[in-house]
């Protein structure tokens, strides 16, 4: 179908500097967790966004100098012509698909870790990081900020000879040591670098313009600035104060601005990277829209643009020139190819789960709810839109169970031409838990997972779905398939097992009725007794500061327990965390950490405080919600594969498990385990995972040649076609 | 008891779409395939009433070889076996047409019932069950509910629906025609291996006898000229509606 001519806008070249971007998609930098150490999972990870046809595709937060080691966390370095060599293959792949390389030059001051360097930090005043305990750094000399100045200098000249085209200052996400310049917060400075907007600005300024003395004539020159730390007093950015006069006093400098709104500490970046909990696409436009008028630079913002309507309207009203993406990229590299081709409704949306940043939280490399090639595109040679024709494709499967895993593993072999796939669940429609679960509060958009593999599996003739059947054993032995897979799921414990309780909680047994588990509120509908509600989690996500937020709103008194030091520690590695427990205070919800539930009884519930087990602690419940853990439903597939014999004589080959009914798990992990098992259905014992490459030293062996190894994959990442459909 | 089940197979329109060199048809290229929803129903009904009382379920079509799969679906089901019926001077888009080819169907077989979905999802006729009875001379009952085969008396009871909510309840002697409506049950999926076995089972292709008049034809398609005054309503729910209220009053007065 051809595209809508109102999205001709987005095609338009730009011209930044010496460069020209081919559109305007704009891949920013994104921290995904492999970094120079490992080249090529970066570069063909980062290359496969030029490929699905971003202008320009960005490292990750890359730091400029051993003194900006932020191991173990792993982020780019250029500190050495080694880490240059490295780069090139960066370079060479963006290039090969006819996009721009970019580099974010990162030095984090104050939050600099340099755990393995054993360096100081360099900071703007001596002020500990807000992020890290026990951890601080000096207060720089004039002639250190020079030293500094020169660091950024060097990198910038090696990002060149590494064959970036564009080179990036940060001064950005509450992180980058020129933003700490800039914020009243960090910089208690009284010489020339402190007080005035002019004088906290003039190390950016010198910075940016020894850069761009140094590489300016053939590098595109960027400043990725914090235009609003959302402090909403002097001591953080504030918009019309702080960032229109930098703007102003820098704009001569810079080709192009990257504009980026949040971060009042650094651990809050998520009011950047917004989750779709809290924030809804192009949530930071009505601040770059203030700074608009004071540049004649093409402005770059992000806002987890996913739909060509909200990109044409940022760009038409004249707010931005680019449409800066990062995990609208990593749900889809191909998201520009597929609106230039008319093709939005084969775009996987980024849901904002945020499930990409929670990995580099952890200093682990990039996964995705939606897409589950992301990072797998050297070390398992995945490629996100291109499948082969399964060598066993004369097969019928069943696939019992039509959640995340179901459908993507249906998904998959549909694609890869397997005769008929039935996909089978006893609800009437397809999705799994995520079709309650996305009923919880800002959690609506988490069902764009199902719908887009609804469209998907609507468009492959060799898928069928079935819906409102349950399969027992002898019916899935009869159902004349070959390969049977079962992703039947999980449930929620009513009994309160957990990590904290390794025996049912008395007064669970029987099902009382002022038990309930998360399943029985949301799918079975049942009344909550009373107006004093307890949620006790151990399991440390979503679900039970969720059902906090829906008790609460729906008039509860909720007290929320957990055995962990923080409510919902997960959400603290996908960015929602700090937002999550404003919320449930704001809602009048009591939080109580650092305590495990011991008994229940009607009307009261006791537990004890983790380091003061012998006093007891007790709280007026009419009601308890128990969200410990999740049961996989595992007899379905143990009881067919105690009778491997039975199978047999009904003509089933293979039987197989994926996703929750498994192990239970994050949804990324389950629509993982389905893409997994299909891409590898035609392989010996495609239930073991084929190994992946590793990339690492390997003594007595010369450096491996990456285009040879992927060959040896049989893998072609040099062919640009699109969507080859078996 | 004999039941023929009358079922085609529709084209579904996908995201584009072209016409025919003739500009009478849309291009088949830009169809996918499929078993008319109505039929689908229809099929079950006859599936249980075989179950309920023995006997057999004949499906049948008019149409090109593409059509067999139509009908595979309808035996993966249960139907016992299946019938086609062609010929290239039919004009397939006539109902008229395509009941003269269904009546020497219906008459080779002799059934006591003939079922038909009430329309095709693609022409909207709602006119082959009825055309079909008045060829036959036989009683006709269409948008039916629900049914009940009384085998003593050679009758069947039942509720058609009428517009309104409204639900008719009859009774008609048989042979007779019956045009279904969805929802009358929740149709079966067939397995794999049901699928399969249908592969095996028997489907005759019949020539058409005489290709009669067409009743109705089709002499051109076009799409209809688009109006460029759209006017987007933006703003909360309350205040969309107030501008929806306002748009309403301006034009009604």
């Amino acid at each position: 179908m051809p595209r809508d001519p109102r999205y001709d806008v987005l095609f338009e070249p730009v011209r930044i500097g010496p460069k020209t971007l081919r559109n305007r998609f704009y891949a920013t930098s994104q921290c995904s967790g492999f970094g120079s150490d490992r080249p090529a999972m970066n570069a063909y990870h980062r290359a496969m966004k030029a490929e699905g046809g971003y202008a320009i595709v960005h490292t990750e937060w890359t730091a400029i100098h051993p003194e900006a080691d932020e191991w173990p966390a792993t982020t780019g370095r250029i500190w050495d012509d080694d880490d240059v060599r490295n780069w090139t293959l960066m370079c060479a792949k963006v290039h090969e698909h006819g996009a721009l390389a970019g580099i974010q030059l990162g030095f984090n001051g104050k939050h600099t870790f340099n755990l393995e360097g054993r360096l100081c930090a360099r900071g703007v005043t001596q002020i500990p990081s807000d992020t890290f305990w026990a951890h601080s750094c000096y207060e720089m000399t004039r002639q250190e900020i020079a030293e500094l100045q020169e660091f950024y200098v060097v990198a910038a000249r090696r990002a060149e000879q590494a064959g970036f085209d564009v080179v990036q200052v940060m001064s950005s996400h509450n992180a980058g040591i020129a933003q700490q310049f800039l914020m009243p917060l960090h910089n208690k400075r009284s010489d020339e670098y402190g007080g005035s907007i002019e004088n906290r600005a003039r190390f950016l300024r010198e910075v940016t313009e020894k850069v761009r003395a140094a590489v300016g004539e053939r590098c595109a020159v960027s400043i990725r600035l914090c235009i609003d730390t959302l402090h909403g007093s002097a001591e953080g950015i504030r918009v019309e104060e702080d960032a229109i006069p930098v703007v102003q006093m820098l704009d001569d400098l810079v080709d192009l601005w990257d504009f980026q709104v949040g971060g009042r500490t650094m651990a809050e970046w998520g009011d950047d990277a917004g989750a779709s909990r809290f924030f809804k696409e192009g949530h930071e436009l009505q601040y770059v829209a203030k700074v608009r008028p004071y540049t004649q630079k093409p402005i770059a913002n992000v806002g987890r643009f996913v739909h060509p309507d909200e990109m044409i309207k940022a760009i038409e009203s004249g707010v931005v020139d680019l449409i800066g993406n990062a995990r609208p990229g990593i749900a889809d590299p191909f998201l520009p190819t597929k609106i230039a081709e008319g093709r939005t409704d084969d775009t996987r949306e980024c849901i904002g789960c945020n499930i990409c940043v929670s990995r580099y939280e952890q200093h682990a490399s990039i996964v995705c709810t939606q897409n589950a090639t992301i990072g797998e595109e050297y070390r398992r040679g995945w490629h996100p839109e291109k499948f082969s024709k399964a060598r066993n494709a004369d097969n019928d499967v069943l696939i019992v169970g039509a959640g995340p895993a179901g459908m993507e593993c249906a998904r998959i072999l549909g694609e890869r031409g397997l005769r008929r796939i039935h996909l089978v669940d006893a609800q009437p429609e397809m999705g799994g838990q995520l079709n309650w679960v996305t009923k919880l509060p800002g959690l609506g958009e988490w069902a764009w997972v199902v719908d887009y593999r609804k469209v998907q599996l609507g468009k492959l003739k060799n898928v069928e779905f079935i819906p409102k059947t349950q399969l027992g054993v002898p019916e899935i032995r009869e159902y004349g398939a070959e390969i049977v897979i079962i992703a039947n799921g999980a449930d929620w414990v009513a009994s309160g097992l957990g990590n904290a309780n390794d025996e049912p909680i008395p007064g669970t047994q029987g099902a009382p009725g002022h038990v309930l588990t998360p399943e029985q509120i949301m799918v079975e509908g049942k009344e909550v007794p009373g107006r004093r509600v307890l949620i006790y989690d151990t399991e440390g996500y979503f679900m039970g500061p969720s059902l906090a937020e829906k008790l609460a709103r729906d008039g509860k008194q909720v007290t929320f327990v957990t055995s962990y030091p923080e409510v919902g520690p997960y959400m603290f590695y996908t960015l929602e965390g700090v937002r999550m427990n404003r919320l449930l205070h704001s809602l009048g919800v009591e939080l109580v950490t650092h305590h495990v539930v011991s008994a229940i009884e009607p009307g009261t519930v006791t537990g004890e405080r983790i380091y003061a087990e012998d006093k007891p602690v007790s709280w007026a419940a009419d009601a308890v919600v128990l969200c410990t853990m999740r049961a996989s439903r595992a007899g379905l597939y143990r009881e067919l594969e105690a009778d491997r014999a039975a199978l047999q004589a009904e003509g089933v080959q293979a039987l197989y498990r994926i996703g929750d009914c498994v192990v239970p798990r994050v949804v990324a992990e389950c629509v993982f385990d389905g893409h997994r098992l299909a891409r590898e259905i035609d392989e010996a014992d495609p239930a073991v995972p084929l190994p992946f490459i590793r990339e690492r030293r390997v003594l007595g062996k010369l450096d491996q040649d990456y285009d040879a190894v992927v060959g040896e994959r049989g893998i072609d990442h040099k062919v640009s076609s699109l969507v080859q459909r078996v | 008891m004999r039941i023929v089940v009358c079922v085609k197979q529709v084209g579904v329109l996908g995201d584009e779409v072209e016409f025919s060199d003739d500009g009478r048809s849309i291009d088949p290229e830009f169809l996918d395939f499929a078993l008319n929803e109505w039929d689908w129903y229809a099929t079950e009904e006859a599936l249980r009433l075989r179950e309920a009382r023995g006997g057999e379920v004949v499906v049948a079509t008019v149409g090109e070889e593409r059509a067999d799969s139509a009908l595979r679906r309808c035996l993966a089901m249960g139907a016992d076996r299946a019938v086609r019926i062609w010929h290239g001077g039919l004009d397939a888009q006539d109902p008229i047409s395509i009941a003269h080819a269904l009546a020497q169907i219906v008459e080779e077989e002799g059934p006591d019932l003939a079922l038909c979905g009430v329309q095709a999802s693609d022409t909207l006729d709602a006119a082959t069950g009825a055309a079909l009875a008045g060829l036959l001379g036989w009683p006709v009952v269409t948008v039916v509910t629900g049914l009940t085969c009384d085998p003593t008396s050679g009758t069947v009871a039942i509720r058609r629906e009428l517009e309104g909510g409204l639900i008719e309840v009859v009774t008609a002697s048989t042979p007779a025609v019956l045009t279904i409506q969805t929802g009358i049950n929740e149709p079966r999926y067939a397995t794999l291996r049901a699928i399969k076995q249908a592969e095996q089972k028997p489907l005759a292709v019949r020539e058409i006898d005489q290709i009669e008049q067409a009743g109705a034809v089709i002499k051109t398609m076009y799409i209809p000229e688009r109006s460029e005054h759209a006017e987007m309503l933006g703003g909360s729910p309350p205040e969309v509606a107030r501008l929806i209220a306002d748009i309403v009053k301006q034009r009604v007065g």
